[in-house]
Protein backbone atom coordinates (compact mmCIF):
# COMPACT_ATOMS: atom_id res chain seq x y z
CA UNK A 1 0.00 0.00 0.00
CA UNK A 2 2.53 2.56 1.15
CA UNK A 3 4.88 1.73 -2.00
CA UNK A 4 1.61 2.32 -4.12
CA UNK A 5 1.58 5.75 -2.41
CA UNK A 6 5.01 6.23 -3.01
CA UNK A 7 5.20 5.06 -6.42
CA UNK A 8 1.95 7.64 -7.19
CA UNK A 9 4.25 10.70 -5.15
CA UNK A 10 7.19 9.59 -7.61
CA UNK A 11 5.14 9.88 -10.59
CA UNK A 12 4.00 13.61 -9.47
CA UNK A 13 6.90 14.68 -8.43
CA UNK A 14 8.60 13.85 -11.72
CA UNK A 15 5.67 15.58 -13.49
CA UNK A 16 5.82 18.72 -11.39
CA UNK A 17 9.51 19.51 -11.01
CA UNK A 18 9.97 18.07 -14.90
CA UNK A 19 13.60 17.71 -14.90
CA UNK A 20 15.68 17.76 -17.77
CA UNK A 21 17.97 14.93 -19.07
CA UNK A 22 21.24 15.62 -19.16
CA UNK A 23 22.29 15.08 -23.42
CA UNK A 24 24.81 12.22 -22.14
CA UNK A 25 22.20 10.77 -20.16
CA UNK A 26 19.68 10.12 -23.18
CA UNK A 27 20.46 6.92 -24.49
CA UNK A 28 20.30 5.54 -21.36
CA UNK A 29 16.54 6.64 -20.14
CA UNK A 30 14.96 3.98 -22.05
CA UNK A 31 16.95 0.85 -20.58
CA UNK A 32 16.00 2.86 -17.08
CA UNK A 33 12.34 2.89 -17.83
CA UNK A 34 12.49 -0.89 -18.70
CA UNK A 35 14.71 -1.54 -15.69
CA UNK A 36 12.14 0.18 -13.25
CA UNK A 37 9.37 -1.62 -14.83
CA UNK A 38 11.09 -4.52 -14.58
CA UNK A 39 11.71 -3.93 -10.57
CA UNK A 40 8.24 -2.95 -10.38
CA UNK A 41 6.57 -5.91 -12.03
CA UNK A 42 9.02 -8.47 -10.36
CA UNK A 43 8.52 -7.03 -6.85
CA UNK A 44 4.40 -6.85 -7.29
CA UNK A 45 5.11 -10.57 -8.08
CA UNK A 46 7.25 -11.14 -5.18
CA UNK A 47 5.18 -9.22 -2.92
CA UNK A 48 2.40 -11.70 -4.27
CA UNK A 49 4.05 -15.12 -3.54
CA UNK A 50 4.62 -14.02 -0.10
CA UNK A 51 8.36 -13.27 -0.30
CA UNK A 52 8.78 -9.71 -1.00
CA UNK A 53 12.29 -8.35 0.62
CA UNK A 54 12.55 -4.69 0.53
CA UNK A 55 16.40 -4.86 0.14
CA UNK A 56 16.51 -7.09 -2.72
CA UNK A 57 13.52 -4.46 -4.30
CA UNK A 58 16.04 -1.72 -3.99
CA UNK A 59 19.17 -3.38 -4.77
CA UNK A 60 17.48 -4.99 -8.13
CA UNK A 61 16.54 -1.94 -9.46
CA UNK A 62 19.52 0.11 -9.14
CA UNK A 63 22.05 -2.66 -10.02
CA UNK A 64 19.52 -3.39 -12.96
CA UNK A 65 19.84 0.20 -13.92
CA UNK A 66 23.61 0.11 -13.66
CA UNK A 67 24.43 -2.97 -14.62
CA UNK A 68 22.25 -1.91 -18.23
CA UNK A 69 23.89 1.30 -18.60
CA UNK A 70 27.05 -0.36 -18.57
CA UNK A 71 26.54 -2.91 -21.30
CA UNK A 72 25.12 -0.10 -23.17
CA UNK A 73 28.11 2.32 -22.62
CA UNK A 74 30.62 -0.49 -23.45
CA UNK A 75 28.37 -0.71 -26.38
CA UNK A 76 28.97 2.31 -26.87
CA UNK A 77 32.18 2.74 -27.12
CA UNK A 78 32.49 -0.63 -29.47
CA UNK A 79 30.28 1.08 -32.16
CA UNK A 80 27.28 -1.95 -31.17
CA UNK A 81 25.47 0.70 -28.90
CA UNK A 82 21.88 0.38 -30.25
CA UNK A 83 22.00 -3.07 -30.79
CA UNK A 84 22.95 -3.64 -27.16
CA UNK A 85 20.50 -1.36 -25.87
CA UNK A 86 17.98 -3.28 -28.07
CA UNK A 87 18.99 -6.68 -26.54
CA UNK A 88 18.33 -5.09 -23.09
CA UNK A 89 15.22 -4.13 -23.66
CA UNK A 90 14.04 -7.33 -25.14
CA UNK A 91 15.53 -8.89 -22.14
CA UNK A 92 14.11 -6.96 -19.89
CA UNK A 93 10.80 -6.47 -21.81
CA UNK A 94 10.55 -10.40 -21.56
CA UNK A 95 10.49 -10.43 -17.61
CA UNK A 96 8.37 -8.01 -17.61
CA UNK A 97 6.03 -10.02 -19.11
CA UNK A 98 6.19 -13.16 -17.71
CA UNK A 99 6.12 -11.41 -15.11
CA UNK A 100 3.08 -9.89 -15.74
CA UNK A 101 1.80 -13.20 -16.42
CA UNK A 102 2.48 -14.76 -12.94
CA UNK A 103 1.03 -11.90 -11.49
CA UNK A 104 -2.12 -12.53 -13.79
CA UNK A 105 -2.34 -15.76 -12.51
CA UNK A 106 -2.04 -15.25 -8.92
CA UNK A 107 -4.94 -12.44 -9.41
CA UNK A 108 -7.17 -14.30 -11.07
CA UNK A 109 -6.13 -17.49 -10.68
CA UNK A 110 -6.35 -18.25 -14.97
CA UNK B 1 13.98 -24.22 -4.29
CA UNK B 2 14.33 -26.24 -7.60
CA UNK B 3 16.91 -28.36 -7.85
CA UNK B 4 20.35 -27.74 -9.38
CA UNK B 5 19.60 -26.71 -13.36
CA UNK B 6 21.98 -26.68 -16.34
CA UNK B 7 22.63 -23.25 -18.08
CA UNK B 8 20.57 -24.55 -21.17
CA UNK B 9 17.69 -24.94 -18.50
CA UNK B 10 18.58 -21.30 -16.74
CA UNK B 11 18.08 -19.89 -20.10
CA UNK B 12 14.73 -21.33 -20.66
CA UNK B 13 13.79 -19.98 -16.73
CA UNK B 14 14.84 -16.72 -18.11
CA UNK B 15 11.92 -16.19 -20.28
CA UNK B 16 9.62 -18.51 -18.96
CA UNK B 17 9.70 -18.11 -15.25
CA UNK B 18 11.77 -15.23 -14.82
CA UNK B 19 11.33 -14.51 -11.27
CA UNK B 20 14.31 -12.65 -9.34
CA UNK B 21 15.76 -16.04 -7.54
CA UNK B 22 17.23 -13.13 -5.22
CA UNK B 23 13.83 -12.85 -3.93
CA UNK B 24 13.57 -16.35 -3.02
CA UNK B 25 16.80 -16.36 -1.51
CA UNK B 26 16.37 -13.68 1.03
CA UNK B 27 13.17 -14.91 2.42
CA UNK B 28 14.84 -18.67 2.87
CA UNK B 29 17.63 -16.88 4.46
CA UNK B 30 14.98 -14.73 6.69
CA UNK B 31 12.95 -17.72 7.20
CA UNK B 32 15.36 -19.57 8.98
CA UNK B 33 16.62 -16.79 11.26
CA UNK B 34 13.20 -16.09 12.21
CA UNK B 35 12.20 -13.38 10.17
CA UNK B 36 12.94 -10.47 12.14
CA UNK B 37 11.27 -7.17 10.83
CA UNK B 38 14.00 -4.58 9.90
CA UNK B 39 14.27 -0.86 10.41
CA UNK B 40 14.72 -0.49 6.61
CA UNK B 41 12.10 -2.45 5.20
CA UNK B 42 9.71 0.67 4.45
CA UNK B 43 12.11 3.32 4.05
CA UNK B 44 13.50 0.98 1.24
CA UNK B 45 10.54 0.40 -0.42
CA UNK B 46 9.13 3.38 -0.14
CA UNK B 47 12.55 4.53 -1.54
CA UNK B 48 12.51 2.03 -4.32
CA UNK B 49 8.84 2.75 -5.59
CA UNK B 50 9.50 6.52 -5.76
CA UNK B 51 12.65 5.79 -7.69
CA UNK B 52 10.38 4.07 -10.19
CA UNK B 53 7.62 6.61 -10.48
CA UNK B 54 10.11 9.37 -10.93
CA UNK B 55 12.39 7.61 -13.58
CA UNK B 56 8.91 6.54 -15.20
CA UNK B 57 7.56 10.10 -14.81
CA UNK B 58 11.09 11.77 -16.62
CA UNK B 59 10.86 9.71 -19.32
CA UNK B 60 7.64 10.55 -20.20
CA UNK B 61 8.30 14.33 -19.65
CA UNK B 62 11.02 13.85 -21.91
CA UNK B 63 9.66 12.09 -24.67
CA UNK B 64 6.64 14.23 -24.75
CA UNK B 65 8.91 17.70 -24.49
CA UNK B 66 11.55 16.99 -27.59
CA UNK B 67 8.57 17.18 -29.91
CA UNK B 68 7.63 20.79 -29.18
CA UNK B 69 11.83 21.57 -29.02
CA UNK B 70 12.23 21.00 -32.78
CA UNK B 71 9.12 22.93 -33.53
CA UNK B 72 10.48 25.45 -31.28
CA UNK B 73 14.17 25.13 -33.65
CA UNK B 74 11.80 25.64 -36.66
CA UNK B 75 10.05 28.27 -35.66
CA UNK B 76 13.41 30.02 -34.75
CA UNK B 77 14.81 29.57 -38.13
CA UNK B 78 11.85 30.37 -39.82
CA UNK B 79 12.17 33.91 -37.64
CA UNK B 80 16.07 33.99 -38.76
CA UNK B 81 14.65 33.59 -42.47
CA UNK B 82 12.05 36.22 -42.16
CA UNK B 83 14.81 39.10 -40.08
CA UNK B 84 17.14 38.09 -43.05
CA UNK B 85 14.38 38.69 -45.91
CA UNK B 86 13.53 42.12 -44.18
CA UNK B 87 16.93 42.97 -43.63
CA UNK B 88 17.75 42.48 -46.91
CA UNK B 89 14.67 44.34 -47.92
CA UNK B 90 15.88 47.27 -45.88
CA UNK B 91 18.60 47.43 -47.36
CA UNK B 92 17.13 47.53 -51.00
CA UNK B 93 15.01 50.33 -49.85
CA UNK B 94 17.76 51.90 -48.93
CA UNK B 95 19.63 51.94 -52.43
CA UNK B 96 16.76 53.12 -53.74
CA UNK B 97 16.44 56.03 -51.67
CA UNK B 98 20.62 56.92 -52.16
CA UNK B 99 20.08 56.12 -55.94
CA UNK B 100 16.75 59.03 -56.01
CA UNK B 101 19.10 61.35 -54.16
CA UNK B 102 22.15 60.55 -56.61
CA UNK B 103 19.45 60.69 -60.17
CA UNK B 104 18.36 64.04 -58.23
CA UNK B 105 22.22 65.54 -57.44
CA UNK B 106 22.70 64.51 -60.98
CA UNK B 107 19.35 66.47 -62.30
CA UNK B 108 20.30 69.61 -60.55
CA UNK B 109 24.15 69.99 -61.79
CA UNK B 110 23.17 68.71 -65.63
CA UNK B 111 20.09 71.70 -65.38
CA UNK B 112 20.60 73.44 -69.04
CA UNK B 113 22.72 70.57 -70.36
CA UNK B 114 18.95 68.80 -71.95
CA UNK B 115 21.37 66.80 -74.70
CA UNK B 116 23.10 65.04 -72.00
CA UNK B 117 20.39 64.63 -69.74
CA UNK B 118 18.49 62.97 -72.32
CA UNK B 119 21.23 60.58 -73.23
CA UNK B 120 22.37 59.98 -69.47
CA UNK B 121 18.55 59.09 -69.07
CA UNK B 122 18.50 56.37 -72.05
CA UNK B 123 21.43 54.95 -71.00
CA UNK B 124 20.42 54.58 -67.20
CA UNK B 125 16.58 52.67 -68.51
CA UNK B 126 18.82 50.74 -70.82
CA UNK B 127 20.66 49.74 -67.79
CA UNK B 128 17.90 48.96 -65.89
CA UNK B 129 18.82 51.46 -62.80
CA UNK B 130 15.78 54.05 -63.36
CA UNK B 131 12.02 53.04 -62.90
CA UNK B 132 9.99 53.26 -65.60
CA UNK B 133 6.50 52.97 -66.51
CA UNK B 134 4.46 52.99 -69.84
CA UNK B 135 2.49 50.58 -71.80
CA UNK B 136 3.33 47.21 -72.89
CA UNK B 137 2.99 43.36 -72.09
CA UNK B 138 2.04 41.40 -68.79
CA UNK B 139 3.29 37.47 -69.30
CA UNK B 140 2.06 35.12 -66.85
CA UNK B 141 2.79 31.76 -66.26
CA UNK B 142 1.99 29.44 -63.68
CA UNK B 143 2.71 25.69 -62.58
CA UNK B 144 0.76 23.13 -63.01
CA UNK B 145 -1.48 22.65 -59.97
CA UNK B 146 0.30 20.17 -57.69
CA UNK B 147 -1.43 16.72 -57.91
CA UNK B 148 -3.13 15.15 -54.54
CA UNK B 149 -0.44 12.97 -52.69
CA UNK B 150 -2.54 10.01 -52.27
CA UNK B 151 -3.77 9.93 -56.08
CA UNK B 152 -1.88 6.92 -56.04
CA UNK B 153 1.87 8.29 -57.33
CA UNK B 154 2.73 8.89 -53.47
CA UNK B 155 5.88 9.12 -53.40
CA UNK B 156 6.96 9.36 -56.62
CA UNK B 157 5.53 13.14 -56.55
CA UNK B 158 7.27 14.35 -53.71
CA UNK B 159 9.87 17.19 -54.58
CA UNK B 160 12.70 16.24 -55.90
CA UNK B 161 12.56 12.51 -56.13
CA UNK B 162 11.80 12.62 -60.02
CA UNK B 163 13.54 14.69 -62.49
CA UNK B 164 12.62 18.13 -63.41
CA UNK B 165 12.46 17.23 -66.78
CA UNK B 166 10.19 14.41 -66.14
CA UNK B 167 7.54 17.06 -64.42
CA UNK B 168 5.70 19.98 -65.97
CA UNK B 169 7.39 22.11 -63.07
CA UNK B 170 8.19 25.65 -64.55
CA UNK B 171 11.84 25.96 -64.76
CA UNK B 172 14.35 29.39 -65.88
CA UNK B 173 14.36 27.76 -68.91
CA UNK B 174 10.79 28.59 -69.27
CA UNK B 175 11.36 32.07 -68.00
CA UNK B 176 14.18 32.87 -69.71
CA UNK B 177 12.05 32.00 -73.03
CA UNK B 178 9.80 34.20 -72.21
CA UNK B 179 11.82 36.90 -71.48
CA UNK B 180 14.27 36.61 -74.89
CA UNK B 181 11.10 36.59 -76.53
CA UNK B 182 9.80 39.82 -75.04
CA UNK B 183 13.31 41.04 -75.75
CA UNK B 184 13.32 40.47 -79.22
CA UNK B 185 10.26 41.93 -79.71
CA UNK B 186 10.60 45.19 -78.90
CA UNK B 187 10.73 45.25 -74.96
CA UNK B 188 12.77 48.69 -73.80
CA UNK B 189 12.45 47.10 -69.92
CA UNK B 190 11.14 43.54 -68.82
CA UNK B 191 10.86 42.80 -65.22
CA UNK B 192 9.99 39.25 -63.11
CA UNK B 193 7.86 39.30 -60.53
CA UNK B 194 8.97 42.95 -59.58
CA UNK B 195 12.56 42.28 -60.39
CA UNK B 196 14.39 44.39 -63.46
CA UNK B 197 16.11 43.41 -65.27
CA UNK B 198 19.69 44.54 -66.31
CA UNK B 199 22.21 44.11 -68.87
CA UNK B 200 24.00 42.14 -66.17
CA UNK B 201 20.87 39.76 -64.84
CA UNK B 202 20.83 35.83 -64.23
CA UNK B 203 17.68 33.78 -64.44
CA UNK B 204 18.69 30.95 -63.19
CA UNK B 205 16.97 27.51 -61.23
CA UNK B 206 18.30 26.00 -58.15
CA UNK B 207 17.25 23.84 -55.55
CA UNK B 208 13.50 23.76 -57.72
CA UNK B 209 13.66 27.68 -57.39
CA UNK B 210 13.67 30.46 -60.27
CA UNK B 211 16.09 32.48 -58.97
CA UNK B 212 16.17 36.40 -60.81
CA UNK B 213 19.60 37.97 -59.67
CA UNK B 214 19.89 35.84 -57.10
CA UNK B 215 16.77 36.26 -55.48
CA UNK B 216 14.26 33.13 -55.92
CA UNK B 217 10.72 33.72 -56.97
CA UNK B 218 7.75 31.43 -57.18
CA UNK B 219 4.68 30.28 -59.13
CA UNK B 220 3.19 32.62 -60.95
CA UNK B 221 5.81 34.13 -62.52
CA UNK B 222 4.74 37.46 -64.33
CA UNK B 223 6.96 39.00 -66.73
CA UNK B 224 6.75 42.93 -67.32
CA UNK B 225 8.03 44.67 -70.89
CA UNK B 226 7.66 48.10 -71.47
CA UNK B 227 7.29 48.67 -75.12
CA UNK B 228 5.56 49.10 -78.09
CA UNK B 229 1.97 47.62 -76.59
CA UNK B 230 0.91 46.89 -80.08
CA UNK B 231 3.61 45.50 -81.44
CA UNK B 232 4.96 43.93 -78.50
CA UNK B 233 1.74 42.08 -78.35
CA UNK B 234 1.19 40.99 -82.12
CA UNK B 235 4.99 40.11 -81.59
CA UNK B 236 4.65 37.79 -78.82
CA UNK B 237 1.41 36.82 -79.75
CA UNK B 238 2.66 35.16 -83.09
CA UNK B 239 6.01 33.77 -81.28
CA UNK B 240 6.73 30.12 -81.13
CA UNK B 241 7.52 30.37 -77.52
CA UNK B 242 3.99 32.13 -77.46
CA UNK B 243 2.28 28.64 -79.16
CA UNK B 244 4.36 26.30 -77.22
CA UNK B 245 3.14 27.54 -74.22
CA UNK B 246 -0.57 27.60 -74.93
CA UNK B 247 0.13 24.11 -76.14
CA UNK B 248 1.44 23.21 -73.05
CA UNK B 249 -1.34 24.99 -70.90
CA UNK B 250 -4.26 22.84 -72.82
CA UNK B 251 -2.06 19.17 -72.30
CA UNK B 252 -0.25 19.91 -68.84
CA UNK B 253 -2.76 22.50 -67.16
CA UNK B 254 0.19 24.91 -66.90
CA UNK B 255 -0.81 28.63 -66.51
CA UNK B 256 -0.27 30.75 -69.44
CA UNK B 257 -1.77 34.46 -70.19
CA UNK B 258 -0.66 37.93 -72.27
CA UNK B 259 -2.40 40.77 -71.92
CA UNK B 260 -2.19 43.93 -73.19
CA UNK B 261 -1.54 47.24 -70.14
CA UNK B 262 -1.75 50.93 -70.62
CA UNK B 263 0.49 51.47 -68.01
CA UNK B 264 3.06 49.28 -66.20
CA UNK B 265 5.11 50.66 -63.58
CA UNK B 266 8.41 48.71 -63.29
CA UNK B 267 11.00 49.08 -60.52
CA UNK B 268 14.68 49.89 -60.55
CA UNK B 269 17.56 47.35 -60.16
CA UNK B 270 19.91 48.55 -57.80
CA UNK B 271 23.01 50.05 -60.10
CA UNK B 272 26.07 47.79 -61.05
CA UNK B 273 29.16 49.06 -59.72
CA UNK B 274 32.08 48.23 -62.05
CA UNK B 275 34.98 47.08 -60.65
CA UNK B 276 37.52 46.36 -63.50
CA UNK B 277 35.40 48.13 -66.78
CA UNK B 278 36.57 51.69 -67.53
CA UNK B 279 34.82 53.41 -70.22
CA UNK B 280 36.81 53.33 -73.34
CA UNK B 281 35.99 53.90 -77.15
CA UNK B 282 37.77 57.61 -77.35
CA UNK B 283 41.14 57.11 -77.91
Amino acid sequence: MIAALALIVGLVVGLVLRPTVPHGLEPYLPIAVVAALDALFGGIRARLDGIFDSKVFVVSFISNVVVAALIVFLGDKLGVGSQLSTAVVVVLGIRIFANAAAIRRHLFRA
Amino acid sequence: MKAARTPGERLIDLVLDPQDPAYRQAYEGRRTQGDPPRWYDRPATVLGALLIGFTIAVAYVHTHRSAPQTQKVHADLVTRVRDAQQQADDLQQRVADLGNRISSARDEALVGDSTLTRQLRAQLVAAGELAVHGPGLQVTLRDAPVPDADDGLGEAQRAGSTPIAATHQLTDRDVRSVVNELWADGAEAVAVNGIRLTPTSAIRFAGQVVLVDFEPIASPYVISAVGDEAGLATGFASSAVASRYTTQASANGIGFSFAEHKDLALPAAAPISLRYATPGGTK
